[in-house]
């Protein structure tokens, strides 16, 4: 048996120059790159592995300066020296010597306080691993990578607080005892808001450390239970959109509640947070209704929040349809009661009137409106009246003529239901044909060249059953010496001119339409001329 | 490939546009897709659509052509075989287990999930977690035929289950006769047709009938009720709005959009299903509306003389938001000045201003009805070279926009429709390279052939053997002989 190969081989030296791996206030241990090693202080390390370097050379005295040089290059006291230390630190090689060899072996050691355990492997740059930025941690200063060892401690710390948090939570769920108080156990509200803050620092830590992305709703403990579907995405694929990572996750919650058909307030706030990233994505619209009806929340309440998101969207086409989709289901709840109905349609007409102040031809919000007269039959003059509004502030707006011909015309107080748009109705009374005939030529003076109320004009004169010659002196008013040479010549709307052609057509006067048509090819509307070649070829077959 | 444009006249710079494609294809779109994520299968539509659009197939060899041909070393196709083989499988991996195709990935679920649906009873008692839509389904099945070659395309649907998609198409019709986009178990509401009053979808439906329908008999093998044509005509029919355009309904206001799609789904509802063409006389179309010289006008209306911006003059009511490219001549004369006809744009409604997607939803809309004369050719195209053509290629939405895949799609689609050299001729109807109609009806071929030798050898799962065939690409050994299906 060797002397206690633990307790004898203690260095003897000062705590100062015992390598040590948790001590960072000590000075470094001196490099051992002279034959006296363990006296010559070093300068302090500037990395992490240049410090290890250090500690190994340190351990292996004249270990440099003999690989530098060989073994016969040391002064023989050195030489000594070295030998000791490969035999201490072996107890394979020891146990090869005799008694009185071991003896003289442990006294070269203590004599010269010769390290008896040293690291077993080289240092090499790369054996402290790489961060996140794909940086050598060996390349770090001491300090840095102090850091990065507390962080990494406070992570496993806040870990191990959070399994904690995780295991009350389901004991509290389950309704178990707590075993030393044996009350049953509770989880406090403040104990979420501290998961909640500990998952931020978590989160925080792991970005720092690993560049690991905690998703929010990785950090919300109220979203623990539902295990996320994120999707796969195949080598081969077309049109992948770059999208952030905070989408992605809201994604693969979304598959996974929608999977599990979970109808709650939570996924209500799912449904607000994906909207606000893509409002267009028309499954969580139609999930966020689901939402409601399940649940069956207040109508009333989500249309208000709807009008934020609709001004905050103006594009957007689902919105709009969703809209319809709860008008659809709360209207029977109020069609029996008149106040409540007029008073919904007031609001939404208010609404109507904000949103289309940003843009006044939205095709989705008109849309909307039209459906909403037929469905609260707000037929009547506060309708009329909104729409009349928005023409006299811009005569060319399409959408809002395009309205008022609908209203008029499909009011079922004075028309036949069913009657298509282009076709003549008797139960439109007189008086009413007359009145829109007046409204489109009085808006027509105020911009001839404005085709919205020569469209609206057509389209009254078919609707009652009337002759387009009957306006025929109306639109002979923009038009003056047609054919009688280019200086006579005037059209003050090239519309009133195509009117003309086709009243001639009419009333068979075929040379007079011809000529319309030619002068509009030739001069006044050049850009459809393959247009009017047309409508002359037209004309040889009507004969 | 260098197109000949007339003399003064600007030319199509091909290989800048094929640029433009080919970082679409090979990349990952910027963020501002994000709100077509829901749409991915258009936006790979417009990829593909647009490539096709760009390498037409070589002419068939003749003896002038032979030898000129014969130096010229072949170029590779933009996507080689393998490619399209894997992004076939990509698009048949949207497809949803009770028929139609899903927009987007992300509505695709695992498979296991398909367990619990009941695959032989066709209509299920228990709603699945995806959702198929139906524009994606019409997307999905034009690039399957977009992706064929003349080797694949009998086998260009194998893998489509056309029964369920076919039998979920009826389902997605509303009593009125018009098509919805999805269909979803609303909680304590029922099935739920949904999506707008939107006549894209009753275009799409007939798209899709057209595709995957074929003549079948009533008692044959893969004969499947057909939905209501008629109903669906009526209600198209009525849409005419009173200025001859057509809208989502005839109480809103008329859209070009809308127009084209009404037109085109009338005349799919009668057009022949092989070797037609997108103008065929369409007795549904040309004696069903009410109204076609003001259809017409309607149409011819959308066109009007672009004015180039006068940085110096004051615009008084233009509205802030709008680009100003809807400028009104100061006097009627001044449009019969011949600088002033050297572009033609188009809107979509009246009194709107000018976009490249109206140039095609009019365009096109004019060519289904046989009457591309009426487009003003040359200014159309210097519109759309000079003004909405992009120096990276691509078109934008307004002039000086930066390119899009919507409009850059559609800006090459009607200079194909109006016969640009160097480019596919184009169906507007089906709205793919004519030669990509012909893969169809290949491909409707194959898929009812098929059918009717599954219903005489009576294999059960077929649908779902075939699939797996698709995907893996091969038939193992044991499989020939066994159930007697045809390899892909």
């Amino acid at each position: 048996m060797p002397p206690k190969g633990k307790a004898a081989p203690k260095p003897k030296g000062s705590e100062a120059n015992k390598p040590s791996s948790t001590s960072t206030s000590a000075p470094p241990p001196p490099a051992s790159t002279t034959s006296t090693p363990s006296s010559v202080p070093s300068t302090s390390p500037s990395t992490v592995s240049e410090r290890s370097q250090q500690r190994f050379d340190e351990s292996r005295p004249n270990e440099a300066a003999r690989e530098k040089s060989g073994l016969s290059s040391l002064a023989p006291a050195e030489q000594v020296a070295w030998i000791s230390s490969q035999f201490a630190r072996s107890s394979a090689a020891r146990a090869r010597l005799g008694t009185k060899a071991q003896r003289e072996l442990w006294r070269h050691v203590n004599e010269a306080s010769l390290p008896v355990r040293a690291p077993k492997t080289k240092p090499s740059p790369g054996s402290w691993g790489k961060d996140r930025a794909g940086q050598h941690i060996g390349g770090y200063t001491p300090a840095r990578f102090d850091d990065r060892a507390a962080k990494r401690i406070t992570l496993t710390a806040l870990e191990i607080a959070s399994r904690a948090f995780k295991d009350t939570r389901e004991r509290a769920r389950k309704g178990l005892l707590d075993p030393l108080s044996k009350e049953p156990v509770v989880l406090a509200e403040n104990e979420i808001d501290q998961e909640k803050n500990r998952r931020r620092q978590m989160a925080a830590l792991r970005r720092e450390l690993y560049g690991q992305t905690m998703g929010q709703f990785e950090q919300d403990p109220e979203w623990d239970d539902v295990v996320p579907i994120p999707q796969d995405e195949p080598e081969m694929a077309l049109a992948a959109i770059a999208y952030p990572a905070s989408y992605a996750e809201a994604i693969s919650y979304l598959r996974a509640v929608m999977q599990k058909k979970e109808y709650s307030p939570r996924c209500l706030r799912l449904t607000e947070h994906i909207i606000s990233m893509n409002p267009a994505h028309y499954t969580v619209w139609l999930y966020r209704a689901s939402n409601i009806f399940a649940m069956k929340l207040l109508i009333p309440d989500e249309i208000e929040w709807l009008n934020e998101v609709a001004l905050e969207h103006l594009k957007n086409y689902q919105i709009w349809h969703h809209r319809h989709l709860l008008v659809d289901n709360y209207y029977p709840s109020i069609a029996d009661d008149a106040d409540k109905v007029s008073q919904f349609a007031a609001s939404e007409r208010a609404f109507l009137a904000a949103i289309l102040a940003h843009d006044t031809k939205n095709y989705h919000v008109w849309s909307y409106r039209s459906y909403l007269v037929g469905k609260l039959g707000t037929w009547g003059a506060d309708e009329l009246a909104a729409v009349e509004a928005m023409i006299t502030d811009d005569v060319r707006n399409n959408s809002a003529w395009s309205h008022r011909f609908f209203l008029v015309f499909s009011n079922p107080a004075h028309s036949t239901p069913g009657t298509a748009a282009t076709d003549p109705d008797p139960a439109v009374p007189r008086d009413i044909v007359d009145r829109e005939l007046q409204y489109a030529m009085v808006k027509t003076y105020l911009a001839p060249q404005n085709q919205s109320p020569w469209n609206y004009l057509k389209g009254v004169l078919a609707k009652g059953g009337r002759r387009l010659a009957s306006v025929e002196a109306f639109a002979a008013e923009f038009v003056a010496g047609l054919g009688e040479g280019e200086e006579v010549e005037q059209v003050r709307s090239t519309h009133a001119l195509d009117l003309l052609a086709e009243i001639y057509a009419e009333k068979r006067e075929k040379e007079k339409a011809d000529l319309a048509l030619r002068r509009l090819a030739e001069k006044w509307d050049r850009i459809r001329v393959g247009y009017w070649e047309w409508r002359r070829k037209c004309l040889d077959v009507e004969g | 490939m260098a197109a000949e444009a007339a003399p003064g006249e600007p030319s199509l710079d091909i290989e800048r546009h094929l640029k433009y494609w080919k970082m679409c294809l090979r990349s990952p779109l910027p963020h501002a897709y994000l709100s077509n994520e829901g749409n991915r299968m258009a936006l790979a539509y417009f990829i593909i659509n647009s490539i096709s659009i760009l390498t037409p197939s070589p002419p068939p060899l003749t003896s002038e052509t032979d030898s000129a041909v014969a130096n010229k070393p072949p170029t590779p196709p933009l996507i080689g075989p393998e490619e399209r083989r894997a992004l076939r499988q990509w698009v048949l991996s949207h497809q949803h287990a009770a028929g139609g195709f899903c927009g987007t990935s992300s509505l695709v679920f695992p498979l296991r999930d398909y367990e619990e649906w009941d695959f032989e009873a066709g209509a299920p008692t228990q709603e699945h977690s995806g959702l198929a839509n139906i524009a994606a389904t019409l997307f999905a099945l034009q690039l399957l035929a977009l992706l064929a070659d003349d080797d694949t395309a009998d086998s260009a649907f194998s893998g489509v289950d056309r029964v369920r998609t076919l039998r979920w198409l009826r389902r997605l019709q509303r009593g009125d006769g018009s098509f919805g986009e999805v269909l979803r178990l609303l909680p304590g509401g029922g099935w739920f047709i949904g999506g707008g009053y939107d006549m894209r979808y009753c275009y799409i439906a007939t798209a899709v009938r057209w595709m995957l329908r074929g003549d079948m008999k009533a008692g044959e093998p893969g004969w499947v009720d057909d939905f209501d044509t008629a109903g669906l005509a009526r209600y198209i029919l009525t849409s005419q709005t009173y200025d001859g355009g057509f809208a989502g309904s005839s109480q809103d206001e008329p859209h070009a959009g809308y127009a084209y799609c009404a037109i085109g789904a009338l005349s799919l509802l009668d057009r022949p299903l092989e070797n037609s063409e997108a103008s065929h006389p369409s007795t549904i179309l040309h004696s069903g509306i009410r109204d076609m010289p003001g259809l017409i006008h309607w149409l011819a209306s959308r066109q009007f003389v672009y004015l180039e911006p006068d940085s110096s003059a004051d615009d008084d009511d233009e509205d802030d938001d709008d680009p100003v490219n809807f400028l009104l001549p100061k006097t009627l004369s001044d449009l019969s000045l011949d600088e002033n006809l050297h572009y033609a744009g188009f809107n979509g409604r009246c009194n709107k201003v000018a976009d490249t997607c109206y140039c095609w939803w009019v365009g096109g809309a004019l060519a289904n009805l046989g009457r591309e004369e009426l487009l003003p050719r040359e200014p159309s195209r210097r519109f759309l070279l000079e003004k909405m053509q992009h120096r990276i290629g691509g078109f934008g939405k307004y002039p000086g926009s930066p390119p899009d895949l919507y409009h850059a799609c559609f800006g090459l689609a009607i200079l194909a429709v109006m016969g640009e050299p160097g480019l596919s001729p184009f169906d507007s109807s089906l709205a793919v390279p004519v030669e990509t109609v012909r893969r169809i009806e290949r491909a409707r071929r194959g898929l009812l052939r098929t059918a009717s030798e599954e219903g005489k050898a009576g294999t059960l799962g077929g649908e779902l053997v075939s699939m797996g065939l698709t995907l893996s690409d091969k038939t193992p050994e044991w499989l020939v002989g066994v159930t007697g299906v045809v390899p892909p």
